[in-house]
C-alpha cells in the first residue's frame, strides 16, 4: 500500500510538474523519493522520526531513511478508508483505539507487511511516549535493534552533553547496522547545507509577513515536514529558493486572492480530508504560519557538530516547558499580524492537547481569538465534518467581531 | 519525624524519597482524592490518564497550602504537561521538575545521578539546609530499613499458603509512600508479625494465585474483587507496590547519588524505563518466583506507556501458557460492576483449567 501510494504520487506530481513547474510539487516529490528510496532492495534503511531527529546526521551517511509514523500517515490523505482498514488490523491485535491513530496505522502496516525493511530503528523520547514504545515494538517485528534518543526536559550544559553523547552513540549504531561509515567532512558539509537552507527558509518565512500572504495553507504545512526530511541535502536550499521566487512572483503579479483573516495553525495538521480548507477559502481565511514551519533552531556549528546538533533538537517547540511553545507562538502572532490561532488537538496526542488551555489563556490575554479544534490526524471515526464546520464558522465570526 | 515536619509532595515513584528525607522533609506521594476530574479536564485535556487528572483536580480544588513543595518527574507526556499547568494555576511554594532518563545505560545512569545532585542542591537551597553525603547516606539507610522489611514480606509471599492477604499488603504498600517512614515501618512490621499464621490449605482447595501488573494504583478494588472471586494475590507489580519497595540503594560506599540512580532505574522496571520485551521477561520471572497461575494486566486509561505494551505482553504470556486478563481502569474504579463480571469469569476459567 505505502510503496504503491508514493509511486502513484510521484508519477502524478512529475506529470503536473511537466505541465506547470511548481516548487511546492517538488517538495512533495522529495517526500515521495525519500520513501521510495527505502523500498529499493539494495538500500540500507534507518527508521527514524523525520520531525525530531537531527537529519543532518543521517544525510552525512549513504543510507535511506523511513519514518514509520509519517510514511504510512501521509497515505491517509488520499486513501482514508484503506488506512482505516489497516488501522483496525492493529486494533484487532490489541492496540487500543485510545492510542494515536498514526501509531495504529504504523502497526497495522507492519502487521500487513506494507513497510520497507529496517536495518536500524531509532526512536525518540519526544514528541511523545508512544513514539519510542512503537519503535521498540516495530524493531521486534524486524528482529533489529531499537535505540532511543533520550531528550531531557530542559536544555542546559549537562543536558546538551548527554544528548551529544547519545548522537555519537547513534552514529556508531548506524555504522554497525548498515556498514556505512561516518565521514566527519561529510557531516560538516551536511551542516553547511542545512545552515544555507535555514537562511533560505527564513527569507521565505519573511515573505509571508506580507498581506495577502503569498503561499497557501497546504504549503505551510508541507514546509514543516520538508525542513526536516531533507535537512543536510543541497536540494533543500534549491527548493526553498524556487519557493521564494514563486512567492515573489505571486506577490508581484497582484493576482493573489484577498485575505480577510490571518491564522496561525498550532500542533498537527490532519492527513485525512478535512473541511478546513473549504471553510477557510470561502471566508478568505489564510493559514499564514504553522507552529513548526518557522526555523526554530539556531545555525548549527560545524566545528562543534554533536552539541550543536543536540541543540537543534532542544529548540523544538514540543521539547521542554510550555514557555518554549508560548514564546514561539507569541512571537509569530506579533510578527505575522495574526488574527486568530487554531490549535488542532489530535485526539491521542497527550502533550499537545494538554497544553491547549495554557496556550488559549495566553493567546486570549493578548486579545487574539483562539480555537481548540478537536479531531484526529487520520482516524475518521474521531472526526465530524458538521461539528468542525460549525466550530470553524463560529471562530470566523469571533475574528470578525474583533476586527 | 515530628508533626511539624515540612511535607513535599511528589507524583512519580521515580523521585527518590531519600533526597527529600535527607533535607529533613517528609516525602508524600500524591494520591488523587477528587471524586470528579472535571476541573482537570478543563485545565489539561480529557484524554489524559485519570491519575493525573485526579491529582490535578485535587490540587485545583484544595490548593497546595498543605504542602511545602511539589516535585514532578519527567516520567510521561501527561506529567510534563501537568508540571506546566500546576505552576500556571496552583500557587505552590516550591516546584521542581526532576529529569528522569528514558534509557538505563551507563551514560543515562550518570546523567540521572547528576540530576539527583542538582535536585538535592535545589531543595537544600529552598529550605535552607545542606544535604551532604552523610545526610544522604543516613536517609538511604532509613529508607532501606522499611524497604527491606517489605521485601521480607514479599519473600514470604512466595510460599503456600499465602502468608499475607494481597489486599492487606497492598493497603500497607500504598500508604507507605504517603506517610512518614517510621510509621510505615511499624505498619510493615505489624503485617510481618501476622504472616506465617496462615492455616495450611486443605487438599484440593488451593486458590489460584494471580499477579497484578500495571501502573499507579491507590485503591484496593482489584485486589478485593480477585479475593472475593476466590483468588489470592501474592504480589503486585505496581508503582505503588513491589516496584516502590524495590528501590533499595547501597549507600554505604561510593557516590550515593549514583547508588540511588542505579536503584531507581534498575529492576524491576516500569514501562517508562524498559521496553515491552524487557518488561515481559521481568513479569515471567515474577510468575516463576511466586508460582503464579494467571496475570491480571491492568493500565490506567490513556496511559500510552502501558497501553502500547499490553498486546505484546498478553500475547507472549498466553503463548507461554499463562492466562492473562487485561483490564483498563479509571483509577477510581467507577466501573466496578463490569470489572467484577470480567474477573469472576477469568477466575472461573482458571479454576476449570486447573481441574
Amino acid at each position: 500500500m505505502i510503496k504503491t501510494f508514493y509511486e502513484n504520487m510521484k508519477n502524478f506530481l512529475e506529470d503536473q510538474y511537466q505541465k506547470k513547474p511548481r516548487a511546492s510539487d517538488r517538495v512533495r516529490m522529495q517526500v515521495a523519493d525519500t520513501v521510495l528510496e527505502a523500498f529499493k532492495p539494495d538500500s540500507r534503511v534507518v527508521w527514524v522520526s523525520w520531525l525530531n531527529f537531527p537529519m543532518e546526521l543521517l544525510s552525512a551517511f549513504d543510507v535511506a531513511s523511513f519514518d514509520p509514523e509519517l510514511g504510512p500517515g501521509l497515505v491517509c490523505t488520499l486513501e482514508t478508508d484503506r488506512s482505516m482498514e489497516v488501522m483496525s488490523e492493529a486494533e484487532q491485535a490489541g492496540f487500543s483505539i485510545d492510542l494515536c491513530s498514526a501509531h495504529r496505522l504504523a502497526l497495522g502496516c507492519q502487521l500487513r507487511g506494507y513497510m520497507p525493511k529496517a536495518d536500524l530503528l531509532i526512536g525518540h523520547s519526544y514528541f511523545c511516549d508512544g513514539s519510542a514504545r512503537v519503535n521498540g515494538l516495530l524493531a521486534q517485528y524486524h528482529g533489529k535493534e531499537a535505540v532511543t534518543l533520550d531528550m531531557p526536559f530542559g536544555m542546559d550544559k549537562k543536558a546538551v552533553a548527554y544528548v551529544a553523547g547519545q548522537l555519537q552513540y547513534v552514529a556508531r549504531k548506524i555504522e554497525e547496522a548498515t556498514g556505512a561509515r561516518l565521514d566527519m567532512d561529510k557531516l560538516r558539509e551536511s551542516i553547511r547545507a542545512s545552515n544555507r537552507a535555514r537562511r533560505a527558509l527564513n527569507e521565505l518565512a519573511e515573505l509571508q509577513k506580507t498581506s495577502p500572504v503569498s503561499w497557501n495553507g497546504t504549503s505551510t504545512v508541507a514546509m514543516s515536514l520538508f525542513q526536516h526530511i531533507k535537512a543536510g541535502k543541497p536540494v533543500q536550499e534549491q527548493i526553498y529558493r524556487e519557493l521564494i521566487d514563486e512567492c515573489r512572483n505571486n506577490l508581484e503579479s497582484g493576482a493573489l486572492q484577498p485575505e480577510n483573516y490571518r491564522v496561525l495553525w498550532l500542533a498537527w495538521y490532519p492527513a485525512q480530508p478535512f473541511v478546513t480548507y473549504e471553510v477557510f477559502k470561502k471566508n478568505g481565511v489564510k493559514i499564514v504560519m504553522g507552529e513548526q514551519t518557522r526555523a526554530f533552531w539556531d545555525e548549527i556549528d560545524e566545528n562543534n557538530p554533536w552539541e550543536s546538533l543536540a541543540m537543534r533538537d532542544f529548540n523544538s517547540p514540543y521539547i521542554g516547558p510550555i514557555e518554549q511553545r508560548l514564546d514561539g507562538i507569541m512571537k509569530t502572532i506579533d510578527e505575522y499580524h495574526i488574527d486568530g490561532v487554531v490549535h488542532f488537538s489530535h485526539d491521542a496526542c497527550r502533550h499537545t492537547c494538554a497544553a491547549h488551555r495554557m496556550i488559549g489563556d495566553a493567546v486570549q490575554k493578548r486579545g487574539v481569538p483562539f480555537l481548540t479544534l478537536e479531531g484526529d490526524i487520520s482516524d475518521k471515526r474521531k472526526y465530524s465534518e458538521d461539528r468542525t464546520r460549525l466550530l470553524l464558522e463560529s471562530f470566523i465570526d469571533v475574528m470578525a467581531g474583533r476586527k | 519525624m515530628g508533626a511539624k515536619t515540612k511535607r513535599i509532595g511528589y507524583f512519580c515513584p521515580l523521585v527518590p524519597e531519600e533526597i527529600i528525607m535527607a533535607a529533613g522533609l517528609q516525602p508524600v506521594r500524591m494520591a488523587g482524592e477528587a471524586e470528579s476530574t472535571s476541573a482537570a479536564d478543563g485545565h489539561l485535556y480529557h484524554n489524559l490518564c485519570p491519575y493525573i487528572k485526579n491529582v490535578m483536580s485535587t490540587g485545583l480544588d484544595r490548593g497546595a497550602k498543605h504542602l511545602d513543595g511539589v516535585v514532578f518527574a519527567r516520567s510521561c507526556d501527561g506529567m510534563r504537561r501537568m508540571f506546566d499547568a500546576w505552576r500556571t494555576y496552583i500557587d505552590t511554594r516550591f516546584i521542581y521538575m526532576l529529569e528522569v532518563p528514558k534509557n538505563t545505560d551507563e551514560p543515562a545512569l550518570k546523567y540521572y545521578a547528576s540530576q539527583l545532585k542538582d535536585f538535592a542542591s535545589a531543595i537544600g537551597q529552598a529550605f535552607d539546609v545542606t544535604i551532604d553525603d552523610a545526610a544522604l547516606r543516613a536517609a538511604i539507610k532509613q529508607a532501606g530499613k522499611f524497604r527491606q522489611a517489605a521485601q521480607d514480606i514479599f519473600a514470604l509471599q512466595r510460599s503456600k499458603p499465602l502468608p499475607v492477604k494481597g489486599s492487606d499488603l497492598f493497603a500497607v504498600s500504598a500508604r507507605a509512600s504517603t506517610q512518614d517512614k517510621d510509621a510505615a515501618l511499624k505498619e510493615i512490621k505489624k503485617l510481618s508479625s501476622a504472616a506465617g499464621k496462615a492455616k495450611p490449605e486443605k487438599a484440593g482447595s488451593r486458590r489460584p494465585r494471580i499477579l497484578i501488573s500495571g501502573n499507579m494504583m491507590d485503591r484496593p478494588d482489584l485486589f478485593e474483587l480477585l479475593e472475593a472471586a476466590g483468588a489470592d494475590v501474592p504480589v503486585a507489580d505496581l508503582c505503588t507496590d513491589l516496584r516502590y519497595f524495590s528501590r533499595q540503594a547501597d549507600g554505604t560506599a561510593g557516590d550515593p547519588y549514583l547508588a540511588l540512580a542505579r536503584a531507581y532505574l534498575g529492576e524491576p522496571h516500569c514501562s517508562r524505563t524498559a521496553s515491552p520485551i524487557e518488561r515481559t521477561v521481568e513479569i515471567q520471572k515474577l510468575i516463576r518466583d511466586y508460582s503464579i497461575d494467571g496475570v491480571l494486566l491492568t493500565s490506567l486509561k490513556f496511559c500510552d506507556l502501558h497501553l502500547y505494551d499490553a498486546p505484546y505482553i498478553t500475547e507472549t504470556l498466553k503463548n507461554a501458557g499463562i492466562p492473562v486478563l487485561f483490564l483498563e481502569n479509571d483509577y477510581t474504579f467507577t466501573n466496578k460492576g463490569q470489572l467484577k463480571v470480567r474477573i469472576e469469569a477469568f477466575i472461573e476459567v482458571l479454576n476449570e483449567k486447573r481441574d
